[in-house]
């Protein structure tokens, strides 16, 4: 049976540097059941003992505010965790020992560990951990998470804990509330003491119910005699605003914990040039647009290598597999099968691979920095307008680069709601493929009144955005659930390359399998419906569809062969052209078009006007941009957000919207044109 | 005063807080609570408010600042 530490802590403590550090690539990423939330879990052997890492999501307090606090609160109470490690940023010790306050009561074994410790004495801080120690009666470690060689220590440490078994004693820390005169500490004590159980106090529980917490009123209500509850209600009415008055009683505690044992310096930090202009209004957006611009190119510098491996992979596969199935007599659907799907797949699960990897490395650094905060800052407002935190904007950003990078970008929100609607949304967002694709076409239908098109699109974008945001944002971001921004921004740090490289390569092979499994059965799929013995795009399955129901896709303006290129787009928006291409010209099948394999018609910009009609052209456009945006970025997504039923919502939405748009575009064709 | 009508540069206490229990428990957890001192950084508008309290720097949004009182 492996022993289980759960790592709580504040957002900024370091929590999931540590959780990487001590983990590795020996990650495992799922939900909570029953909730939004995601759930991380890691392992690592010690002296032959399996330890389980749980990385509790981070939140401020245990109160009941967000589904991420009571997920956390939950597993403590139900004595999931064997040990509890606390993380404290010891740069702003008196802050971030908030949580380590709320969490007394809770009676599972506890470290506390003083994080970012090499931050606090570049400070000038000295902080004296034994004299903490001896306050707290647990283990107090001081420690730097982005530091490899502080990990033995503190491994030692951990497992020494789990020998002792140190539990916070509240008895040392009653005496707070019972002084505190405007809140009947020891009266509601007395009465909740019915229902705590070996994990839950009833200090702790005392605590919550002052500070009105419903979760924990309710849990009483089930649990206590009617009269008992009565007069618990009744002391409860009393009291008002008692979470300032037990936030009192924790700031005395931490101040009593912290004298004589922190030195510090009498400097006051103060708001640095750079960051004056970071968050100034006028200054903050075209900075943090600039920074991401910048980001996307280092995230395509470091794919690039990677990338440029996935683009050889077809080349180099293709011909010498189609021969060698060829020498050998192999079937013709078995070639096709091996030598062009296959190699198809490696080459797209590698590219996302690539991609991934440099938007998780630029994000780190990013974030490593402290400049993410900022960027959250100034872009708080706008983004609160779809129910987001302002750092989405990043995903966003990234997106017009790329849908895949963008759904990796959203990895930086730590509300799960939010971050799923974020990935939806991102969606929306055209890429850098569409931009390029999108403009092709609309030259070739409408000459030099292309140039309405592409402001067309980004127009739609914002609407596609502002619609989605309200479909899914109602579950997804409740508007109860909303508030406006209450955070830290953290200090600028000097990025720790070795920790960053670290996080980057230990997630690529990871990334890697998940992609190749979606991607293997989506094409797979793909290529069963379109696949040809003889080329003749009419013996087709898909044909055979796009014939039976192009009554139907009439309706959105779509003729078979547009409706096939539409679907094509969903795996390929470069594909788009060579489908057209094939499908007019008879120049390649609808599967290899898509794959790449095959080339485009010189002549398609006479040919295609000439078979689709304006009003049909522009449907089409529409319908695409707006589309799934690709193979890989479903892979992306999928891998994302860890659900198929998810996934699916997702593709079945952008399918429905990208038809309805096309429905409108066609009917303002046949007006216009 | 209200928060939001504190300059960069003023320094003092936050003497009052009001709100909603989810609002008192989300801004006492970041650490502002009554008779903490504060140090104002930053106050554009349409932007949080930037303020200085036991050593981090906090950003508050405007509506929030409504309901915080200083001294």
């Amino acid at each position: 049976m492996s022993k289980t530490i759960a790592l709580l802590g504040q957002p900024n403590s370091g929590k999931s540097t540590l959780f990487n550090g001590l983990t590795g690539s020996h990650q495992h990423v799922g939900n909570w059941p029953g909730k939004t939330v995601e759930k991380m879990e890691g392992f690592f052997t010690y002296n032959n003992e399996e330890y389980t890492i749980v990385d509790l999501p981070g939140t401020y307090s245990l109160s009941a505010n967000s589904d991420e606090e009571i997920v956390t609160r939950d597993y403590l109470a139900e004595g999931n965790a064997d040990l509890v490690c606390l993380l404290s940023d010891a740069s702003q010790l008196e802050r971030s020992l908030f949580m380590l306050t709320d969490f007394i009561g809770l009676k599972v074994p506890a470290v506390l560990l003083l994080n970012l410790m090499d931050v606090a004495e570049g400070m000038g801080k000295r902080i004296n951990a034994t004299a903490i120690e001896a306050k707290l009666g647990i283990p107090v470690i001081p420690f730097v998470a982005s530091d490899k060689s502080d990990y033995p220590k503190l491994i030692q440490a951990l497992s020494k804990a789990f020998e002792e078994k140190k539990v916070l004693n509240e008895a040392l820390f009653e005496s707070y509330y019972a002084n505190e005169t405007d809140i009947p500490y020891y009266a509601v004590k007395e009465i909740v003491a019915d229902c705590q159980t070996q994990f839950r106090s009833d200090f702790w529980l005392a605590i919550k119910c002052i500070e009105n917490d419903q979760n924990i009123l309710n849990y009483c209500k089930e649990h206590l005699s009617k009269e008992k509850y009565a007069a618990l209600s009744a002391l409860i009415t009393d009291v008002k605003r008692g979470n300032l008055h037990t936030g009192n009683c924790k700031f005395a505690i931490i101040h009593d914990l912290l004298k004589s044992a922190v030195n510090a310096p009498a400097t006051k930090p103060t708001l640095s040039k750079f960051d004056r202009i970071a968050t100034s209004r006028l200054w903050g957006k075209p900075i943090a647009i600039g920074v991401m611009i910048l980001a996307f190119i280092v995230a395509m510098i470091f794919a690039a290598p990677i990338m440029a491996v996935s683009g050889l992979v077809p080349t180099l596969l293709s011909g010498p597999l189609h021969n060698l199935l060829t020498s050998i007599g192999a079937p013709s659907m078995l070639d096709s099968l091996i030598s062009t799907l296959l190699p198809n797949i490696i080459s797209f699960a590698i590219s996302m691979c690539g991609f991934v990897m440099g938007v998780t490395f630029v994000f780190s650094i990013i974030e490593e920095v402290g400049y993410m905060a900022r960027m959250a800052f100034v872009f708080d407002s706008l983004m609160a307008k779809l129910g987001l935190q302002g750092k989405s904007i990043c995903a966003f950003l990234m997106g017009f680069g790329c849908t895949i990078g963008g759904a990796a970008g959203t990895r930086i929100i730590d509300n799960w709601g939010q971050r799923l609607l974020a990935i939806i949304l991102v969606w929306a967002v055209p890429c850098a493929a569409t931009w390029a694709v999108m403009p092709t076409l609309a030259q070739i239908f409408f000459g030099s009144g292309a140039i309405f098109v592409l402001p067309g699109i980004l127009l739609f974008m914002f609407i596609v955005m502002a619609i989605t945001a309200k479909v899914f944002g109602n579950k997804l971001a409740p508007k109860e659930a909303r508030a406006g921004m209450i955070m830290e921004l953290p200090p600028y740090h000097k990025p720790k390359w070795g920790h960053i490289f670290r996080t980057t390569f230990s997630k690529g092979l990871d990334i890697f399998l998940r992609a190749l499994k979606v991607i293997t059965v989506v094409s797979l799929i793909f290529w069963l419906l379109s696949y040809t013995e003889s080329g003749n795009v009419e013996n087709s399955i898909i044909y055979k569809i796009g014939i039976a129901i192009e009554p139907f896709t009439r309706i959105f303006g779509l003729g078979w062969q547009t409706f096939m290129a539409f679907i094509a787009s969903a795996i390929s928006k470069e594909a788009v052209l060579g489908v057209l291409s094939a499908l007019y010209s008879g120049s390649g099948d609808v599967f290899s078009s898509t794959f790449g394999t095959a080339s485009t018609t010189a002549n398609l910009n006479e040919i295609l006007p000439q078979a689709i009609s304006k009003a049909e052209a522009l449907a089409f456009i529409f319908a695409t941009t707006f589309n799934v945006p690709c193979l890989v970025a479903l892979a992306a997504t999928h891998r994302e957000c860890h659900s198929l039923k998810w996934t699916l919502k997702i593709v079945g939405y952008y399918m429905v919207m990208a038809l309805l748009l096309s429905f409108v575009m066609y009917h303002i064709g046949l007006v216009v044109f | 005063m209200k928060l939001y009508e504190a300059q960069p540069g003023y320094s003092g206490e936050i003497t009052s807080i009001d709100g909603d229990t989810r609002f008192l428990s989300r801004i006492t957890s970041i650490g502002l609570t009554e008779g903490c001192k504060i140090e104002i950084m930053q106050n554009e508008k349409k932007q949080p408010v930037l303020l200085l309290s036991r050593d981090s720097l906090i950003a508050v949004n405007r509506k929030d600042c409504e309901r915080i009182e200083v001294k």
